[in-house]
């Protein structure tokens, strides 16, 4: 296909005449709300109008904004269907070009964030409040600590009461460990009115009754003591990224197009990015470009069955966490027992309602990436493994290829790491392997990848940055982590890091050869003397 | 099967006939004609002669179900697909387009770099 810069440009033109056109429209929305009230013809051309942009604006990257269209359409048509007015629709409604504006804007700041070079996590994260409500002093302040290098901002409650006024927070961890604790059945945590942000519990007791409560008090994490601060500070993040790695994806395998576009419909409303595919002979080639996290599969098809392809599918071993769901007119239990066994998770029974299909699929592709994220990160760091930022390297290197822009990595190394294991011990020397690569997670930006490689080595992939670009980034982590201080039954030492960087600016080189490359400039920076960065040259041997 | 080469567009809306435009010739390689309205498609439909017609749904004056009826009078439009084009969000939508006699339904918003590869899936299903 050709994805060419000349494609691309054109296409970049296109949207920035649609960006133009933008502006306009929504001073026509303006008009025509300002007319609402008086004219009832004006509600007719609103409602196109809006119809008009929910189905534009996706097309051109302004997803929520096409979104918010489509809600205010819908609510004209109603309006239009129905034989009086409601006003108060009527007064949202006459605010369609003020409610759309912002989206615009907010659209255009992202847009612009991943060209930013600076150091650092978005916003969103850094202002992130946690509350914490835990009486033992010591968990307290350690819990703060930490958190707070995590670039979190930590609010300490006093009592359940200090909840009513504190900011509004973004998660809270309560400690229910105290004897005689009946936190969690205290009055402000059972106010229905008043949503508690997503909730972590620590307890003292590791048994079923003890989850059991977490569960029903609405928790999304549960911590015995001691607590694993690194594995508590990653269920927050999932909490806060469920949608991280962007909308889910699913891959659609049905023969009959139309209904395969039905399901197209519901899902990609919700905000699903699907993918169909009805020539079963594709099907590899498309789940390789199109990574589906859920495959949902026609049970019959003229020349090949679901269990067949879903087997097909299977032979492969990158598959094996993709939940495969039949869609099938099939009610006899047998025959769908028979169709499971072969491969496949689950069934949905034709006809099919728009729920139960948004409900199973939102269901199995969560839990699919959960599964997916569990397994492909390591305990110590939570930064993904070895395999799995190779994988990420491939994609990046592919994209880069795609987009005509540079790719750089980083291969990581801490100095002298032996001899921190051997003088302070094991524990410090994982203290130290962490206390990286939270570094390396909080300066890096979102958009860039980041593994454990092996024992104390790292791989960052950094998308769009040029091997300059990539050293300046690294040398302020460099300095940075230089100047932590460990201490360690009383001793207090510093640690350093050496890397090698390599980029992937002539397009012929593979993602292996980037890693090579980086691990021979990683070399010399060893031999050099190490705490430094040394930049690969590019030049053949 | 016979090679699909022609498409004609039926949009009113510049900046999805623009994008359509580039995302089918460029990306797909066919050649495209582009009409703002039904009206305008209806005219162009015997001189330009479409192995495919991509229609949009709502569309000021003929709407896409109306410009599909006078489409269809036309004797070189017989056996000439007819793909929909639209944000509509109920289901029961496609299914009542299909009853209209379309060969398939593209959702807006769609994406530029797949559209091509969509038409030739329904063009492929229609001919299989």
């Amino acid at each position: 296909m050709p994805d060419t810069p000349q494609l691309q440009a054109q296409l970049a033109a296109i949207e920035a005449r649609f960006r133009q056109r933008l502006d306009d429209e929504l001073d026509t929305l303006d008009e025509l709300s300002a007319q609402l009230q008086d004219a009832p013809a004006a509600l007719r051309s609103l409602r196109d109008r809006l119809h008009k942009l929910a189905g534009s604006a996706g097309t051109f990257g302004y997803g929520e904004l096409g979104s918010m269209a489509r809600q205010l359409e819908q609510q004209a048509q109603t309006q239009l269907d129905a034989d009086s007015t409601d006003a108060a629709v009527l007064t949202e409604l006459s605010s369609a070009g003020a409610q759309l504006r912002p989206l615009l804007q907010r659209n255009e700041q992202r847009e612009a964030q991943p060209q930013q070079l600076e150091a650092g996590t978005s916003d969103e994260d850094r202002h992130r409040r946690i509350g914490l409500l835990i009486e033992e002093d010591d968990l307290a302040s350690q819990m703060a600590q930490t958190l707070d290098s995590f670039g979190y901002q930590v609010i300490r409650l006093a009592s359940p009461e200090a909840l009513q006024t504190s900011a509004p927070l973004d998660a809270l961890i309560i400690d229910t460990s105290p004897p005689g604790s009946h936190l969690l059945d205290h009055p402000v945590l059972q106010q229905a009115a008043n949503p508690l942000p997503p909730l972590l519990i620590i307890s003292s007791l590791d048994t079923f009754a003890s989850r059991l409560q977490a569960v029903r008090a609405g928790a999304v994490g549960f911590f015995t003591k001691p607590v694993d601060l690194p594995l508590l500070e990653r269920r927050l993040e999932r909490s806060f990224n469920n949608q991280q790695g962007g909308p889910f994806r699913v891959l659609i395998v049905d023969d009959d197009t139309e209904l395969a576009a039905r399901y197209q419909l519901v899902l990609s409303n919700a905000g699903i990015r699907v993918d169909a595919v009805s020539n079963p002979h594709l099907l590899l080639e498309k789940m390789h470009n199109f990574i589906p996290e859920v495959v949902l599969m026609d049970l019959s098809m003229p020349e090949y069955s679901g269990p067949e392809l879903a087997q097909v599918i299977r032979l492969d071993d990158d598959w094996l966490r993709v939940p495969i769901v039949y869609l099938s007119a099939e009610t006899n239990a047998e025959r769908q027992m028979s169709a499971l066994l072969k491969a496949g998770d689950d069934f949905i029974t034709k006809p099919i309602s728009d729920s139960t299909l948004l409900t199973t699929v939102y269901a199995r592709a969560q839990r699919a990436r959960m599964v997916s994220d569990a397994l492909a990160r390591d305990s110590l760091t939570g930064l993904l493994k070895h395999a799995d930022i190779k994988e990420q390297l491939e994609v990046e290197v592919e994209r880069s290829k795609r987009c005509q822009a540079p790719v750089s990595v980083a291969m990581i190394d801490i100095d002298h790491f032996k001899k921190v294991n051997d003088t302070y011990g094991h524990a410090c020397g994982d203290n130290v392997i962490r206390a990286l690569s939270n570094m390396l997670r909080q300066r890096l930006r979102k958009v860039d990848r980041l593994g454990r490689y092996g024992g104390e080595e790292f791989v960052a992939v950094l998308p769009g940055c040029s091997s300059s670009d990539a050293c300046q980034l690294l040398e302020s982590i460099r300095e940075a982590f230089n100047a932590l201080q460990f201490s360690y039954g009383g001793q207090q030492f510093h640690c350093s890091f050496s890397a090698g960087i390599s980029a992937c600016e002539n397009d012929e080189w593979a993602e292996e050869e980037l890693l090579e490359r980086a691990d021979r400039a990683l070399y010399q920076a060893k031999q050099s003397g190490r705490n430094r960065l040394c930049r690969d040259t590019g030049a053949a041997d | 099967m016979t090679v699909l080469e022609r498409i004609m567009h039926i949009e009113d809306d510049p900046s999805i006939q623009e994008v359509a435009r580039v995302a089918l010739e460029v990306v797909g390689g066919f050649t495209v004609r582009s009409c703002d309205s039904g009206a305008d498609g209806v005219a162009a439909a015997d001189s330009f002669a479409p192995q495919l017609v991509l229609l949009d749904v709502m569309m000021p004056g003929m709407d896409g179900p109306q410009t599909l009826i006078e489409l269809r009078k036309l004797p070189v439009m017989q056996g000439v697909p007819v793909v929909f084009m639209t944000a509509k969000a109920q289901t029961q939508e496609v299914t009542a387009y299909r009853e209209l006699g379309a060969a398939g339904v593209i959702i807006k918003p769609f994406d530029p770099m797949t559209l091509s590869e969509q038409i030739r899936a329904i063009w492929e299903q229609q001919h299989a």
